[in-house]
């Protein structure tokens, strides 16, 4: 098409393509004046070719940082390179409202660029091109992935029944303050909790009732942990709770609270308190891992139950 | 009689196409290296009495041979024909002792604009 | 499908693309020395037909960098398709930003910034030159950077269009006065190289 005669009706032509094409083409001089400003830069901005033309860029639109642009720009007037800009940079050069109430979905519309420099017969540039894409879709269900997959690896973490963190991202992140234990010297505490004679209450009260007080158990301790302490529902009516940084002493006065508490504050389904057995385990260099530490607080639980339930009981090391 | 002239390069592409853009009325003789190592050897053998040299090279590069023919003072006149044309490029082979520099790819055109420039183009420049 | 010709290259084209290459990103050397005001080391590039494994390590070993460090830009012009990668092996970002002139904060954000500013300078200029001397002109499309919105894994899972065997040009840049290292590989489509190798013969006639 370059080098083909074009007589001026295909210049009319030409200029009602550049008119309605469905992108924005902006040409400015070395000196970053409008010089062409299409359709679909009229249509997006509000403002007629007449208005901006022979207007500076920065001045007439604010949004665009005057700095950031020319570094695109001007490799692209001094070296005759093509230069882009993506909106995961910035969304948009040009601040335009998004235009349709039904179908769209960001309130403004997402832009990618070119810029690419215009040769003059004498084959320098003395000005570039803007070509601005509308993108808003591509990034509107990027986001709608990313929403997507960020909802599907919580659900990989989450345990169904009771909302908490479930086993393996549990022991995932209890791996982590194993190793800071190790690392630092500071002390952290493992709590393995049980609600005592749960066949029982499946039994007599049903299975629904049983997931109803496993549930409510949950939320009873979600109130009194700390945001840095590590939950989890571990396996049936068992619950793990790492207390971040709380030495043996303090765990206790917890571990002792947590089993009164249970015991006295009413369970709605049953209309009644329940009893736990605890097991704990300060952290020690002697265990090999976190399974071994869980081993230990286990354990510990383990002791508790067979003393008959409703108290604390702590590991030490050389017991079984 | 019949300048020698060599042409050194590793791509027998740019050989061809710096053969190619030697003035037709030169009389010369042309001869060809594939490499630095190469391009000494002949020089040696007084093959190239105007020496077409690229910069890219294995073995021995550009530059290596334009210390090897300053060391050993071997009679050649040097012009560097590279693609390598960054403002630092050109000023070390200057500072080597070539010639000249055409950037790549070459044209007759420029390689005659060249030869004449430098009065080895017979009979040229009016 | 009838384009599933085998891809082939002998020693003249070989010869031929390696010089081509070698003339375009010299050009492109020289725009990024003038504008970083730095010498940039230009060494022979690679032409060679590289297997799908082949760019699925590269691209893997870029995963398991935690930090974003490579571009894609697809690029078309006569019929002739391809994409270029842009890999930051050693790179240090703090020497970038030195180099580019880039005052603001080395976080994430900065750095999708730098490697957009560096790479459309290498991709551009290399893809240009080589257009120019073919007599073709390239359009390029708007580059990606991967690890950001786009996920290795499912790039190299997700590939719609299997190919075995294609044309590859590497081209590996350092820096002279900064830790900077990187390589530029140009695949071309599979149906693109025999067009492509039909404009060599042409120039090697």
């Amino acid at each position: 098409m370059a080098d083909s005669n074009i007589e001026i009706g295909d210049i009319h032509w030409l200029m009602a393509i550049l008119q309605n094409i469905d992108v924005g083409l902006v040409v400015l001089d070395r000196n970053y004046n409008i010089q062409l400003w299409n359709g679909f830069m009229e249509s997006h901005s509000g403002l007629s070719p007449q208005v901006v033309s022979g207007q500076n860029l920065f001045d007439q639109f604010h949004e665009i940082p005057r700095d950031w642009f020319m570094k695109k720009a001007e490799p692209v007037f001094q070296l005759k390179t093509r230069t882009f800009t993506i909106w995961e940079q910035r969304p948009y050069l040009f601040r335009f409202k998004n235009y349709r109430p039904i179908t769209g979905r960001a309130s403004v519309m997402y832009q990618n660029t070119s810029i690419i420099p215009l040769e003059s017969i004498d084959r320098s540039v003395n000005h570039i091109c803007l070509i601005i894409y509308d993108v808003t879709d591509i990034a509107v269900s990027r986001a709608d992935v990313e929403t997507a997959q960020q909802s599907l690896s919580e659900r990989n973490r989450t345990d169904i029944l009771t909302g908490l963190n479930n086993r393996s991202y549990w022991q995932e992140e209890a791996d982590i303050i194993y190793r800071q234990c190790q690392n630092t010297g500071v002390s952290s505490t493992l709590l393995m909790l049980e609600i005592d004679d749960f066949r029982n209450l499946q039994r007599s009260r049903g299975h629904r009732t049983a997931d109803e007080v496993i549930r409510s158990l949950s939320h009873c301790l979600m109130e009194t942990v700390q945001q840095e302490d590590l939950l989890c529902r571990y396996d049936g009516e068992v619950f793990a709770l790492m207390l971040n940084g709380v030495n043996s002493d303090d765990a206790r006065i917890y571990a002792d609270h947590i089993c009164k508490r249970a015991s006295e504050v009413c369970f709605e389904p049953i209309g009644e308190g329940i009893t736990l057995s605890i097991g704990m385990a300060t952290f020690s260099t002697s265990y090999n891992g976190v399974d071994d530490w869980l081993q230990a607080a286990d354990k510990a639980m383990y002791h508790a139950r067979e003393s008959g339930g409703n108290r604390v009981s702590v590991f030490a090391s050389g017991s079984k | 009689m019949a300048t020698n002239v060599l042409i050194c390069d590793d791509s027998s592409f740019a050989r061809k196409q710096m053969a190619r853009a030697i003035p037709k009325e030169w009389d010369v003789e042309v001869h060809f290296a594939g490499d630095g190592v190469e391009g000494v050897q002949a020089i040696r053998e007084g093959k190239g009495e105007v020496v077409f040299l690229d910069l890219t090279m294995p073995n021995l590069d550009g530059y290596g041979v334009l210390e090897a023919i300053r060391k050993e003072d071997l009679p050649a006149m040097v012009i560097v024909v590279s693609g390598d044309i960054q403002p630092d490029a050109q000023e070390r082979v200057k500072k080597l002792g070539a010639m000249a520099f055409i950037k790549k790819p070459i044209d007759s055109d420029k390689a005659r604009e060249v030869l004449s420039e430098y009065g080895i183009l017979p009979g040229a420049v009016s | 499908m009838t384009d599933t010709a085998t891809v082939s290259l002998n020693e003249d084209q070989r010869d031929c693309y390696q010089e081509l290459t070698n003339v375009a990103m010299g050009q492109a050397a020289d725009r990024l020395a003038r504008l970083l005001d730095s010498y940039v080391v230009l060494p022979i590039p690679k032409v060679n037909l590289i297997e799908a494994n082949d760019l699925r390590m590269a691209i893997q070993e870029v995963e398991t960098e935690s930090a974003m460090s490579a571009v894609c830009q697809g690029f078309i012009g006569s019929g002739i398709a391809g994409e270029a990668l842009l890999l930051f092996n050693d790179t240090s970002f703090s020497d970038l930003a030195n180099l580019m002139n880039y005052d603001g904060e080395l976080d994430r954000h900065g750095q999708l910034e730098l490697l957009m500013d560096v790479s459309s300078l290498l991709i551009g200029a290399c893809i240009q030159g080589i257009g120019e001397q073919l007599e073709i002109h390239f359009n390029q499309g708007h580059p990606v950077v991967l690890g950001q919105h786009c996920r290795v894994d499912e790039l190299l899972q997700n590939s719609v269009n299997p190919w075995t065997k294609t044309l590859a040009i590497e081209i590996h840049y350092t820096m002279e006065q900064a830790n900077i290292d990187c390589d530029l590989l140009l695949l071309f489509t599979e149906d693109s190289v025999a067009k492509l190798n039909n404009k060599i013969n042409f120039l090697l006639d």
